[in-house]
């Protein structure tokens, strides 16, 4: 070899080597390695059963159960757009480089999966892989859904293949240049998708690892509690150490004492799961609202607790732009506290103080008490302006009480001002938000 | 079909079949025929709706019925017998609030319930405390009036 092609070869090797590292960098851990001990094939697994479906439904017939974990994988709300028959797609997610549209997942053969095999399917929801071989974009979590049995996904499929076909052709993406290709997401998708299934944890106990199946595999938190990293995939090194997504803030949901689920009860914690409220921590509302009342409300109580179990061992991942407790209740007249404001007072006084209260603890319901969320305590302000926004309504318990969308009733600058009222009101650090950023907020969630 | 509600208005202890969401004032206009509280805007905006639970002033419109079980609800039709009420409505009529009226059940209780709470209150408390209830006729200098009124007992 002569000087010239043994210094090109090590340029090729550094290269290499460079591009493995920089990949192994941003790639970071798997979403369980925190975990940290034995994984075993799910086959020689003894202690439990961490997939498939709860006891009650173990000799339910197969559509029933893709049913139930349909509903725990939370298929629906991102593939229905709202007004709109269930499962025929059409949802617009808005990202910073144009809008992608979810598919049409009833069996209808021209416009939905109607034509989709056994091994289409499972390409699809393991592999990001469309039946006519094209990619899917990150949007659908097959990151996540990889690690479902075949089994469970097939049940899935024999689920949604028991549903009425709709014919309904979602409107194509606008991905602007580069994210328009395509072809590109085999690069990502060999870079971040772990291709692999659930190996259950001999360190950890069975219920443990079936929290694990269900919080990784099926709900698929981390797409929205987990950090992204430069790849736009989840920086599992920040393991649901909270995130926006779709214009909302998704909270730390780590084990961190102060800005995480640490000082959560077990009982708040089921409670928030299972109703979409807990006592002193709010209520669930945007994307976690729908989570609750499409999926998590429809888990099985074992199921829940197993989620709890899980999320308890997650690594503590501190939330530094949030204060270390939140603020207790505001004083009760409208003359003590900020005074910052006087705009917002006002809209406060006008639209929010008949629920609300002006000590932040709602005369009315408890669902409507703002003393102790996230919400009033994040000085971004970011879900108090999008509640402000679109309002919130849960369907559990029986007659919750829903807030009304404000969104057409107030001007961006005065929805500005409640929101830095509010949480300089009933938070620790009032928010500084202009017209502006709630105009961009209204964008990231306008359908 | 559904299970009995039970509630206690004005003192009197309702019984019913409502589903547990129904709003209260749709309970109390439709079901109880007590017609006196009013429906304007249905998204908590404008105050018309305004009844006391357990003396606050609060929004009937949005309020699930399931929600205020166990708990001490007056209306506009009982207000007059509680010490603050019968002040305001009989400031109300001598400071001659009323225009076309449609908002002021809602005013009268809300004005009720600051007065409870807040036995001589200034031009701020009075504005954190109504804020919330419209009047299209613009009456607000004469609700302001006779708030101060039934707050002093004297004419000003």
């Amino acid at each position: 070899m002569s000087g010239k092609m043994r210094i090109l070869a090590s340029l090729i090797v550094i290269a290499i080597v460079a591009v493995a590292l920089g990949v192994f960098i941003i790639r970071g851990p798997g979403p369980l390695d925190f975990a940290g001990g034995k994984k075993v094939a799910l086959a020689d697994y003894r202690a439990g059963k961490p997939t498939g479906v709860p006891a009650k439904l173990e000799k339910a017939s197969l559509i029933e159960r893709g049913e139930y974990l349909a509903k725990a994988a939370d298929c629906m709300v991102c593939h229905t757009k709202p007004g709109e028959k269930d499962y025929s797609g059409g949802l617009a997610f808005k990202l910073p480089f144009g809008t992608l549209y979810s598919t049409n997942i009833t069996p209808d053969k021209d416009t939905g999966i109607g034509n989709y095999s056994d091994q289409d399917f499972l390409n699809a929801v393991q592999h990001g892989k469309r039946n006519d071989g094209a990619r899917l974009y990150p949007a659908m979590p097959y990151t996540s859904y990889t690690f479902m049995t075949d089994e469970d996904v097939l049940a899935v499929k024999a689920y949604l293949f028991s549903l009425p076909a709709v014919r309904a052709k979602a409107p194509d993406n606008t991905l602007s240049f580069p994210f328009n290709q395509r072809w590109a997401m085999i690069f990502w998708s060999a870079v971040f998708n772990p291709d692999t299934r659930f190996a259950p944890d001999t360190s950890k106990s069975p219920e443990w690892n079936r929290g694990a199946y269900l919080a990784e595999a099926l709900a698929h938190c981390g797409e929205c509690h987990t950090p992204r990293n430069l790849g736009f995939a989840l920086d599992n090194r920040k393991k649901f150490g909270g995130a926006i997504t779709a214009g909302w803030r998704a909270f730390n949901i780590s084990s961190d004492k102060a800005t995480g689920l640490g000082n959560w009860r077990d009982e708040d914690l089921i409670s928030y799961l299972s109703l979409g409220h807990a006592p002193g921590h709010g209520s669930a509302s945007g994307p976690m609202g729908e989570a609750v009342d499409h999926s998590f409300s429809q888990f099985a109580p074992e199921d829940i607790s197993s989620i709890v179990a899980y999320l308890r061992s997650v690594p503590p991942v501190p939330s530094p732009d949030l204060p270390a407790t939140t603020a207790p209740a505001a004083p009760a007249s409208h003359r003590d506290g900020v005074t910052a404001d006087a705009r917002g007072k006002k809209v406060f006084a006008s639209a929010c103080a008949s629920c609300h209260g002006w000590s932040g603890e709602s005369p009315v319901s408890p669902m409507a008490t703002l003393t102790g969320t996230w919400a009033v305590n994040d000085p971004a302000a970011t879900n108090v302006a999008q509640i402000v926004i679109s309002g919130t309504k849960r369907h559990t318990p029986d007659g919750a009480l829903p807030m009304p969308a404000f969104g057409n009733a107030y001007t961006d600058d005065e929805i500005a001002a409640v929101a830095n009222y509010v949480t300089a009101r009933f938070g620790t650090k009032g928010s500084k938000l202009t017209a502006k950023d709630v105009a961009e907020l209204r964008q990231q969630t306008a359908e | 079909m559904h299970m009995a509600t039970v509630l206690t208005i004005n003192g009197e202890t309702k019984s019913f079949d409502a589903p547990p969401d129904m709003p209260l004032l749709w309970v109390l206009r439709d079901i109880l025929g007590m017609t006196g509280t009013k429906f304007g805007c249905g998204i908590a905006q404008c105050g018309a709706c305004t009844v006391h639970v357990d003396g606050k002033a609060v929004r009937s419109c949005v309020l699930p019925v399931s929600a205020v079980e166990n708990r001490t609800i007056t209306t506009i039709e009982h207000v007059g017998s509680t010490p603050a009420g019968a002040k305001v409505q009989k400031a109300w009529l001598e400071a001659e609030v009323v225009q076309c009226g449609y908002c002021q059940s809602g005013q009268i209780m809300s004005a009720a319930a600051l007065l409870a709470a807040t036995p001589n209150p200034d031009d701020s408390d009075i504005d954190a405390a109504m804020a919330g209830n419209i009047c299209r006729c613009g009456t607000y200098v004469r609700i302001r009036e006779a708030i101060k009124q039934a707050a002093t007992g004297r004419q000003s």
